[in-house]
């Protein structure tokens, strides 16, 4: 499709809305505009976001003006009660980002030699007039709902990480890692056809049974990871994405996977991705909620496809010689299946041991039986990694137990504040995962990076207000005990005089003493933007 | 002034005079009437800067300043409200069994007025009458926003140098252990230890559109308010703590124990009658939301009635708490407030706040009265919020409403009914 043609459908709902307001109802006629000023609603945002790297860029990206991000979004939503028990949500999400354009073709002058290309100029765009989001809510008693359409279904208890959230799968593409002050998870989130019902067994106790479905319909959509590894690269392309990390870090992996042919001990990589079809692609789950006094807690099962990049492993499918010296190793990307047993409570603490506390606790813990892991034995051939003799396809399943517990609290600290009642936000939060029985030579697909028996993570989020809330700073840090951080400090301007206007600025920044691991990987990938965003 | 330079003194001339010797005479009698409010005022009489002292005391002081400063008010016929038949029997059936405990507590509270009688001599006075406050009457249930037009609570922030920011809201109340008129009564069963519930949903602008909370106050005076948030940037329910009560909701000027002049503990507070008082208000407000200049929260079209109240007096047990004490003026009749005054922890005055009602209907035909429009003004930073808040009582809600399963089913600008 021709580009022009692509974004005609945008102009024209513009055009639509800015047009209709004054005059549908009148046309409609008196029911009819009785009906749309009853129970239709209808909002949105058209949103920019300027993004520019302060790091030094890579071999890859060599614009000069380091404008790495220009994106402008524009989402109306729809609501429509259609009678008492029926209402029907609608929204539509509309992406274009001209500014990599300007990146492909700098891209194309100055990246290495074939395989590696840039991305499509539209990569990021999103034209398509499918809803974004588009869910029917039916009440058919008090106690019952039922949605079905294509929607979120978010568990879980944390903030800025996902850890239970991961029944919809998340666009890593356009947004910087760690940076929930940037996009939050409504907007990477992506959603899922599907159903979700929720039967209130006791209201007083918050007893309410859950259930979900999601047949997988939607199509997958390229992946451009950060790191060599993930691409595809079955079909001759090797393609970079906006936080491809620097070249250092994309390491020859494929000896970790064979020690290749006779008189052939190079290994080449030739990575393909078979996404699931429909059938393995379904998603089903239960919970249950209850309080008992102060606590409300859940337990819930999720078995299906997981969609989530950080549980993926390569599979070594077959191996064949390659050019002189080389053996070619055919691996594949895949996500299994995944069972997940989930719980969750929260707690507010008001005080202890009669001093006051003032905090809710909160926690997330997720279960997930024979979890695939990457593995090799060291040393291999020439007192390197190399393929582990107990599990020929790289793969090992080991149950594995993540969890987190979060505190949040509002504090007045008055000596910082121009209204000492005005309290700052205060999050903190712990997240671990422990692999059980865990063997040496486990390693993270991405990076091939050893991964150990426990790996532990913490955050921190502060946020306040300052003049009547029109200044709005906001921090989050992320911290990894083995030498890593990021931090996403952003401060938003939302004006006194017009609540539609609201202005961030950000910054994504990363430390890391190992640019094989995450986030160090991104270490060279700093950037600053500036987010504005019109709401109507 | 014409007829001086020609010499000549005109009977316009005169009048001006005398005017001026008037206003001088005025200026030297005023400190002997600076208590002393005028309870005489009749309908149809204009308050302005020349006569403020007739309202001194009826009103806030910085509204009271204002009217000093040009801002002119009209008094109009009162309006006096009735207690609906339900609550009333159900006060003549109860309260003779109503006590207070011995931290303030009430003891065998069942359904109405906890202490019709009212002995301004009585050492508890005070107590009693913050409990007739916390039960006076509201409905069964009712939602906030569902008599004005469009069915929303409107809110507006005015900052210091007058720009305005607007939000939108709902809010749905129920008291499940007080019924009047729904079945059942008095009680739902399974709800008999729950004093009220709260679910209030944002719906403007659209970032915080479908921000949702569910607040449930227990009778358990020991037990601290449970609060969820549902949060739509991240889809997902959080639990919030109730026990730092004095931080501003911003960017309105309300704090939690502000929301309906007071919504603090009544256990947590002491108590002290102060006398009875004749106040100005507005029990019959005309317009949602009423009239007035763009950067000012003055109503400009609405007259003022006087009304009787009880003056009582709060102030916190605890040392840390944001007001060192605030002051309600409550309707001796219906119990709800009209002003309610503020003073810091520092003892200054702090907050101001004046609440308009307006009669509404019942399903069945009956009128009864609503909040309507609320001011709060923050007299140290200058900044006010309004709030019209109209109520639609006896809506006859289910309570699974106010349930977690209502907060996973929110979705931007919607609503939940």
């Amino acid at each position: 499709m021709d580009h022009r043609t692509k974004i005609f459908p945008l102009y024209f709902l513009l055009s639509l809305f800015i047009a209709t307001p004054a005059h549908a109802a009148s046309i409609l006629g008196g029911e009819w505009e009785k009906y749309l000023t009853e129970r239709v609603s209808f909002s949105g945002f058209f949103d920019n976001t300027t993004g520019l790297s302060i790091g030094a860029g890579d071999r890859h990206f060599h614009t000069t003006n380091r404008f790495i991000m220009n994106r402008f979004t524009f989402q109306p939503e729809l609501n429509v009660d259609v009678v008492e028990k029926l209402k029907l949500f609608i929204s539509w999400r509309f992406v274009k980002e001209p500014r990599y354009n300007a990146e492909a073709r700098s891209r194309r002058k100055t990246v290495a030699p074939k395989p590696v290309e840039p991305l499509d100029n539209t990569f990021y765009d999103e034209d398509s007039f499918k809803p974004w989001e588009m869910v029917w809510d039916y009440n058919p008693t008090g106690s019952l709902s039922i949605r079905l359409g294509r929607q979120f279904i978010s568990w879980g208890e944390t903030d800025g990480l996902r850890l239970l959230d991961v029944i919809n799968s998340a666009d890593l593409t356009f947004a910087p890692s760690l940076a929930p002050n940037l996009f939050d998870t409504d907007e990477t989130r992506i959603p899922s056809w599907g159903v979700r019902a929720l039967y209130t067994v006791a209201p007083v106790t918050n007893s309410i049974l859950e259930f979900f479905a999601l047949p997988g319909f939607d199509e997958a959509k390229q992946r451009v990871d950060e790191v060599l590894g993930s691409n595809d690269t079955a079909d001759g392309r090797v393609v970079y994405g906006r936080w491809s990390s620097h070249p250092e870090t994309r390491m020859p992996f494929g000896r970790m996977f064979t020690n290749g042919l006779a008189g052939r001990s190079t290994i080449i990589p030739v990575v393909s991705r078979i996404l699931p079809d429909a059938g393995d692609n379904w998603k089903i789950g239960s919970r249950i909620t209850h309080n008992i006094g102060k606590l409300n807690f859940g337990l819930g099962y999720i078995w299906g496809y997981n969609p989530q990049g950080g549980d993926m492993v390569f599979k070594l499918r077959s191996i064949s010689p390659g050019p002189p010296t080389t053996t070619i190793a055919n691996i594949q990307l895949i996500n299994d299946r995944t069972s997940i047993f989930a719980g969750h409570f929260n707690y507010a603490v008001d005080e202890v041991v009669g001093i006051p506390f003032n905090t809710a606790i909160r926690g997330e813990v997720a279960f997930y039986p024979s979890e695939p892991y990457n593995i090799s034995k060291y040393p291999g051939n020439a007192f390197r990694a190399g393929p582990h003799p107990r599990h020929p396809d790289g793969i090992t399943e080991k149950n594995t137990l993540r969890y987190s517990l979060g505190f949040d609290r509002s504090t007045l600290i008055p000596f910082l504040q121009e209204d000492p009642y005005r309290a700052f936000r205060m999050s903190f939060q712990i997240f671990q995962r422990i692999i059980l029985d865990h063997e040496d030579g486990i390693r993270a697909f991405s990076t091939a990076n050893k991964i150990k028996m426990v790996s532990t993570n913490f955050t921190f989020r502060v946020g306040t207000g300052y003049f009547g809330d029109t200044i709005l700073p906001d921090v989050f840090l992320f911290y990894d005990p083995t030498g890593y951080w990021a931090a996403n400090p952003a401060v938003t301007y939302a004006p006194s005089w017009n609540e539609k206007i609201k202005i961030t600025l950000t910054a994504a920044i990363y430390w890391g003493r190992d640019k094989f691991s995450f986030p160090g990987l991104l270490d060279e990938k700093d950037s600053i933007f500036l987010k504005m965003r019109y709401q109507f | 002034m014409k007829s001086i330079i020609n010499g000549q003194w005109s009977i316009v001339a005169l009048m001006n005079m005398l005017a001026l010797l008037f206003g001088l005479a005025l200026l030297l009698w005023q400190p002997l009437q600076v208590k002393a409010a005028d309870a005489d005022l009749k309908p149809g009489d204009t308050i302005g800067p020349s006569n403020w002292q007739r309202i001194q005391g009826m009103v806030g002081e910085n509204f009271l300043n204002r009217v000093k400063a040009g801002h002119t008010i009209q008094i109009k016929e009162p309006k006096i409200n009735r207690p609906l038949k339900e609550y009333v029997e159900a006060t003549e059936k109860y309260s003779g069994q109503v006590r207070l405990g011995p931290n303030g507590e009430l003891l065998n509270y069942v359904a109405g007025q906890p202490f019709p009688k009212i002995d301004p001599k009585d050492p508890q006075i005070g107590q009693k009458l913050a409990w007739n406050f916390f039960w006076r009457w509201l409905g069964d249930d009712y939602k906030t926003g569902g008599a004005v037009e469009g069915g929303k609570i409107l809110r507006t922030a005015i900052e210091k140098g007058g720009s305005e920011r607007r939000a939108d809201l709902v809010s749905y109340f129920i008291f499940p252990r007080t019924r009047y008129t729904l079945n059942p009564k008095p009680a739902i069963p399974g709800y008999e230890h729950i004093d009220f519930m709260q679910l209030r949903i944002d719906s403007y602008p659209r970032d915080s559109s479908g921000t949702t909370s569910l607040e449930i106050r227990y009778g358990d005076p020991k037990r601290s308010d449970d609060l969820y948030l549902y949060i739509p940037s991240i889809r997902r329910i959080r639990r919030v703590t109730t026990t730092q009560r004095c931080q501003t909701l911003a960017p309105s000027e309300f704090n939690l124990d502000d929301i309906n002049s007071f919504n603090g503990k009544i256990t947590d507070f002491d108590y002290k009658f102060l006398g009875e008082k004749k106040i100005l208000a507005n029990l019959t407000q005309e317009k949602f939301p009423f009239n007035r200049k763009p950067g000012d929260y003055l109503p400009l079209d609405e007259k003022w009635q006087v009304v009787d109240t009880y003056t009582l007096e709060i102030t916190p047990k605890d040392p840390d708490y944001c007001y060192s004490k605030k002051i309600l003026h409550l309707n001796k009749v219906t119990y709800d407030t009209h002003w309610t005054l503020m003073w810091d922890k520092k003892g200054e005055y702090y907050k101001e706040q004046f609440g308009f009602f307006t009669p509404v209907k019942l399903s069945d035909g009956r009128e009864v009265w609503s909040v309507g429009t609320v001011v709060i003004t923050n007299v140290q930073n200058g900044r006010t919020t309004l709030v019209t808040a109209n109520r639609a009582y006896n809506q006859g809600y289910p309570p699974s409403l106010w349930s977690l399963a209502t907060l996973q089913q929110i979705m931007r600008g919607g609503s939940i009914e």
